[in-house]
């Protein structure tokens, strides 16, 4: 049968990040995740720091939402579950090897120009590079297609800054859930 | 619903648009009807209005390779778990044109259907009742004909005003856009909110998919629904002249056997071919029913043309359903823009509502913005974006394919290997429509417009019908040519693809097959 509006609102409530830290389950959202440092299940301290450096750049503001532990949750979860958005563009599951190739590449091209880590790079640098890459692979490009690991990336980033309801919201946007997501993603 | 060991009337494969259309109409003819649904079960309340969550309803079965220069976009094109696709769809339900069955006598293109648009007429009709259709009969100046719609049409918000002006600028008409989404109560069901959120499954029965019309009248006549089935076999007696049921593996990896009369496939347009073509035996050495050797030939997948501008003035862009409000069908003779080197039909769906993110976010639309001026983009956005996008007509070619991989599954099964390259024609119409398009937002008076990459919307063909057996793999009412009781159901029938969105005719077809099956079971079943 179909479910009214209210019906839906109040049986909600499912659907947070859920981290296991000292054997017990906390559901957090990406941002909360953060904050509160929780470990990460996938990525490598160093990758997370490109992550993060290189999300900022994409979109400023989608570190702090949570951007490294969104993708770092993602990639531990099973197929069926995962919610990141390369899974409908043309790349088969396991994501990780994308992701870790990815940053790795983005790495290795700040080091071999620059001779530091992306994370290093000064704000102009960064921000030079990512338009580079959005465009061609560099020299020695060694990971996913450039432009097409930007383009996943760059939405990775939109997706934790405003796809929430925090995040449509702050764009002066109702949201209007007929089944609200994970109440706290983003806040 | 317990699953029967016994012989059963009807398997389905597949509980999407088609297999659940058939599974009403055959269940409530009287026959016993098993549904086995390779994805997960799902509920109304399963359906999360997130851009984000809403990714748990796309295709999450086995991979599908893709190749050539335009792949169809299986992952994002096709649904997974009850409802399929359907689920997720936008409820866009216009019919196709008169000309669209007669392709090859009128235009030597494809091959025509096997029957007229007045044999599928009432069939549509009746479709239009049973699932709710709203629109505007008089408006839509190029609608064939007709039973007017039983609702009135869709209200227009900002963004559908905004961009109408443009059309009406260059002197072309625009109608509200059908939809199978209530504008008001319906046979029990609430009215549509226009909230935005179609693409997550509307969970309120607005919008017409299978877990709101046809499974229930399904349920309701005993059908059984069995989930996390997915069938890898089509099994057929020793002559090869009937089918004799399904081998399936369940969620426990066990492969079981499922015995029926009639075998009805309606696991969309890419694992039905996949299935007959893996189901070869000795007596259909390169795949069930292909004596044609067209079986899984003539994949066809329309172009979208993607139009977007920012405009001065508050477009209300979240506001509607994500179809749209607004259609332009000016351009549907299939030589509007011969002077382009262009063939074939295709209409507008004007303003459809956006959210920020995700494939056909607002965000999406500018791959080239990152920091902040993505960040100004989007406030931008969020009060003066307007978007449309143009449904093309994709011309049939052998070589665009569904065929067998070397790669297995995980049951032991080819993986399918789908090959698309947008015929030259249909390309070049993609690219004019473009134009046009970008012409209608600057009549508009919109301060920016660009326009998206070629994507692909709606996947059709592969097990064509036809009245020639040496031609097509099914006949008039979706039989195999070569075997009677093995049936197909979907887009994967459409020998040409016209410039529609399908589901509708999906519908009417199903809706005349079962009408077919059930006057004729004696002589088609064994
Ligand atoms: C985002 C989106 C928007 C759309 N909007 C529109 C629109 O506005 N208008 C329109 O006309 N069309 C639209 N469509 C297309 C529409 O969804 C399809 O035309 C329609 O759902 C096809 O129906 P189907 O039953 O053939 O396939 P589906 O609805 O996809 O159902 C097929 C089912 O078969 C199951 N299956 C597959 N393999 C197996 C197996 N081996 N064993 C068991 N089960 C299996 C799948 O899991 C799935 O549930 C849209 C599609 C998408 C993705
Ligand atoms: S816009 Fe209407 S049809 Fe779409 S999800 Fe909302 S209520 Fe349902």
């Amino acid at each position: 049968m179909p479910q009214t509006r209210r019906a839906f609102i109040r049986t909600t409530g499912i659907g947070l990040l859920s981290f296991y830290v000292a054997g017990c389950k906390l559901e957090l959202t990406p941002g909360e995740a953060r904050q509160q440092d929780i470990p990460f299940q996938v990525l490598q301290v160093e990758q997370v720091r490109i992550l993060e450096a290189f999300g900022e750049v994409l979109l400023p503001g989608s570190a702090a939402a949570g951007l490294a532990h969104f993708i770092d949750h993602q990639l531990n979860a099973a197929p069926a579950d995962q919610l990141l958005m390369i899974k409908y563009l043309g790349v088969d599951p396991p994501f990780t090897a994308f992701y870790t190739q990815g940053l790795a590449a983005l790495n290795d091209t700040a080091k071999s120009v620059h001779g530091v880590q992306f994370f290093e790079l000064s704000v102009d640098q960064k921000i030079a590079l990512t338009g580079q890459i959005a465009l061609a692979n560099p020299d020695g490009w060694a990971g996913p297609p450039a432009p097409f690991f930007y383009f996943v990336l760059r939405n990775d980033a939109v997706d934790v800054f405003y796809g929430t309801k925090q995040g449509i919201e702050s764009l002066g946007i109702p949201y209007m859930a007929h089944i609200e997501p994970p109440s706290r993603w983003g806040e | 619903m317990t699953l029967p060991t016994e012989k059963v009337d009807v398997v389905i494969v597949g509980s999407g648009a088609a297999g659940s259309a058939m599974a009403a109409k055959l269940a409530a003819g009287g026959k016993q009807v098993v549904i086995l649904e390779a994805g997960p079960e799902r509920g109304n309340r399963d359906l999360i209005s997130s851009g984000i969550w809403a990714r748990r309803l796309k295709w999450n079965g086995e991979s599908v390779v893709e190749d050539g220069e335009n792949p169809v976009g299986h992952v994002f094109n096709a649904g997974y778990g009850i409802g399929g696709s359907a689920m997720h769809h936008f409820a866009v339900w216009p019919r196709m044109h008169e000309e669209d069955f007669e392709m090859r006598s009128l235009y030597d293109r494809g091959l025509d259907w096997p029957f007229s648009y007045a044999d599928l007429q009432a069939h549509y009709d009746q479709v239009q009742r049973e699932s709710g259709i709203a629109g505007d009969a008089e408006k839509e100046i190029w609608r064939p004909p007709a039973e007017p719609y039983p609702m009135p049409p869709v209200p227009r918000f900002a963004q559908g005003s905004v961009i109408a002006r443009g059309f009406d600028k260059l002197g072309m008409h625009t109608a509200p856009l059908p939809l199978a989404v209530t504008t008001r109560e319906y046979n029990g069901r609430e009215a549509c909110i226009w909230d935005g959120w179609c693409g997550a499954g509307c969970p309120i029965g607005a919008l017409a998919n299978p877990l709101i019309i046809d499974l229930p009248i399904a349920f309701a006549h005993g059908a059984v629904l069995q989930a996390n089935a997915t069938v890898s076999r089509i099994l057929s007696n020793v002559t090869g002249e009937f089918v004799t049921g399904v081998e399936f593996n369940n969620e426990a990896g066990e492969t079981r056997q499922l015995m029926a009369d009639l075998v009805v496939l309606a696991a969309f347009t890419v694992q039905n071919p996949r299935l007959m073509l893996a189901s070869a035996n000795d007596k259909h050495p390169s795949g069930l029913a292909n004596s044609s050797g067209t079986l899984g030939k003539f994949i066809m997948s329309h172009s979208a043309a993607l139009v977007y501008g920012l405009f001065d003035e508050n477009t209300s862009c979240h506001l509607g359903a994500v179809g749209g409000q607004l259609v332009n069908q000016d351009g549907y003779g299939k030589n509007t823009h011969a002077d382009a080197g262009a063939f074939g039909s295709y209409q507008w769906m004007i303003a459809q509502a956006v959210k920020p993110n995700d494939l056909l976010g607002m965000a999406t639309t500018r791959p080239d913005l990152f920091g902040h001026d993505l960040h100004a983009f989007m406030q931008d956005a969020a009060h003066g974006f307007a978007g449309m996008t143009a449904v093309i007509e994709d011309l049939p070619l052998a070589e665009n394919a569904v065929t067998l991989s070397s790669t297995l599954d995980r049951f032991g099964t080819p993986l399918a290997r789908v090959t698309h390259t947008t015929h030259a024609q249909s390309k070049l119409l993609w690219q004019a429509v473009l134009e046009e398009g970008q012409a209608v937002f600057k009549a508009a008076g919109a301060r920016e417009v660009w326009t998206g990459p070629q994507a692909a919307m709606h996947i059709m063909g592969g097990t064509i019908m036809g009245q020639d057996p040496a031609h097509s793999v099914c006949n008039t009412y979706g039989q195999a040519h070569d075997i009677p009781n093995l049936v197909i159901a979907g887009a994967g029938l459409f020998p040409t693809s016209a410039g529609v969105n399908p589901t509708f005719t999906i519908h009417a077809l199903a809706a005349r097959s079962s009408e077919h099956l059930l006057n004729h079971w004696n002589s088609i079943v064994q």
